[in-house]
């Protein structure tokens, strides 16, 4: 019974392997993803599993119609290297998408994309 | 088996030596993300490490019935991005009433694979692969094939996220599957001193696929919390039809549901195992495995491909 002993050493080595980093997957969103807010957000707030390399990073916001309503680049949140913000002007009532890619710090590329409604 | 050891001690130099190399795995189709299913391979060509899975089949239908655990592992290493191979050795025992246990090593495995197409858009994924059983490298005593078998094999995996909006509950679903077409290297084995015909044979399956990420992550965010909003849903279909040589179309296979939690560096996966007929078994049989995301684990080493960025 040595011999499958043998394979179950090698997981112990492999779960303490240290430093290790990941892909960035989106964690949660302001607002929601699938989410109705019923007043438009100033920004949108990304937030992943991950810290992330904002100057490699984008994220837009789309209207039902394909255009972009976000006012700028996404930024990094100064206290957060999780967090991605994309400001947006007030926006009226309707359905949007967000589109996000995002470069993890290991250098590990995600993208991803969600809707959210802005109702009366 | 001492030939044995020192390959285990060897896999797991080379595992922490290899050079570096650049670039990134992981089962992405756009959005979807392929986990690694625990019975039907994925579409995915990645460096990653199954260590261990352990499966408890199914009593057969023989009488006195045969009672088979495996004890196995996968290695899966990237020559490129999109080229790579696996190779897995496993370890069984059988056991039966009235009848002494044996065990020993079953024929390695060598998978060499190519990703020949992936559609981002609509979570499309497509490869190509050649499973290879090398016979004559597992342990006589019980009764490990003499000859080879070359397996000829596609790979698939399709997400429903581009389904319409009308159609949000269901994107999350995805399906995996393969095909491949088993060809005995030379018709006769005479283990055993026995000589005997196997047949060709068509192995076919496929996975179904709910996931919680995806649901959260693209579709709508219901508050899931930790551990629960990294679980998918599985049900995995592997099945073999003998086509000649006396299999007269014979189906074997399994149906087996389970969870798989996909972590950051790894995943957990456990399924229950359910023969579809008596040619396959009787009763519940089970499996567990536990797979190592290299290329989140070691992103500058082993968790690159050879060649290629």
């Amino acid at each position: 019974m040595r011999r499958p002993t043998l394979i179950l050493a090698l997981p112990a080595l492999l779960l303490g392997a240290s430093a290790a980093l990941a892909h960035a997957f989106l964690d949660h969103a302001v607002p929601a993803v699938g989410s109705t807010v019923h007043q438009s957000p100033a920004e949108v707030r990304l937030r992943f599993t991950e810290a992330i390399e904002a100057a490699l990073s984008t994220a837009r916001v789309e209207d039902a119609a394909g255009h972009t309503v976000s006012t700028g680049p996404a930024k990094a949140d100064a206290g957060d290297r999780q967090v991605l913000v994309v400001p947006v002007s007030a926006l009226p009532a309707g359905s949007y998408k967000v589109f996000w890619r995002v470069l993890s710090v290991d250098t590990h590329v995600t993208t991803g994309n969600f809707r959210f409604t802005v109702a009366p | 088996m001492r030939r044995t050891h020192w390959s285990a001690a060897g896999f797991a130099v080379a595992l922490l030596m290899l050079p570096a190399a650049d670039a990134s795995a992981h089962g992405f189709a756009g959005n979807r993300f392929f986990p690694a299913t625990l019975q039907i391979d994925d579409p995915n060509v990645a460096d990653e490490l199954s260590l261990p899975t352990l499966t408890l089949n199914p009593p057969s239908s023989d009488q006195p019935s045969v009672e088979e655990f495996d004890i196995s592992a996968e290695f899966s290493k990237r020559i490129t991005e999109n080229f790579g191979f696996s190779i897995s050795p496993t370890w069984s025992r059988f056991s039966a009433k009235g009848s002494p246990t044996v065990s020993g090593w079953q024929n390695l495995e060598l998978t060499p694979k190519y990703k020949v197409y992936v559609n981002e858009p609509h979570e499309f994924m497509l490869s190509v692969g050649v499973e290879t059983e090398l016979g004559g490298t597992g342990s006589k005593s019980i009764g490990a094939d003499r000859v080879s078998t070359v397996t000829p094999t596609i790979y698939f995996g399709k997400g429903l996220g581009d389904l319409p909006d009308s159609w949000d509950w269901a994107r999350p679903f995805a399906v995996t599957g393969v095909i491949g077409y088993g060809i005995p290297w030379g018709a006769t084995n005479t283990t055993d001193g026995e000589p005997t015909t196997r047949p060709n044979t068509l192995g076919w399956g496929f996975t179904l696929q709910y996931s919680i990420p995806y649901l959260q992550g693209y579709v709508r965010d219901l508050g899931i919390g930790a551990p629960f909003n990294r679980l998918i849903a599985v049900v995995e279909f592997n099945m073999e039809t003998a086509l000649n040589r006396g299999g007269n179309g014979q189906t074997t296979g399994t149906i087996s549901p389970g969870l798989i939690w996909a972590g950051q560096y790894y995943q957990v996966g456990a399924e229950m195992i359910v023969p579809v007929n008596r040619a396959t078994g009787h009763g519940i049989g089970g499996i567990l495995q536990l797979h190592f995301y290299l290329d989140d684990i070691f992103p500058q080493s082993i968790g690159k491909p050879i060649f290629g960025p």
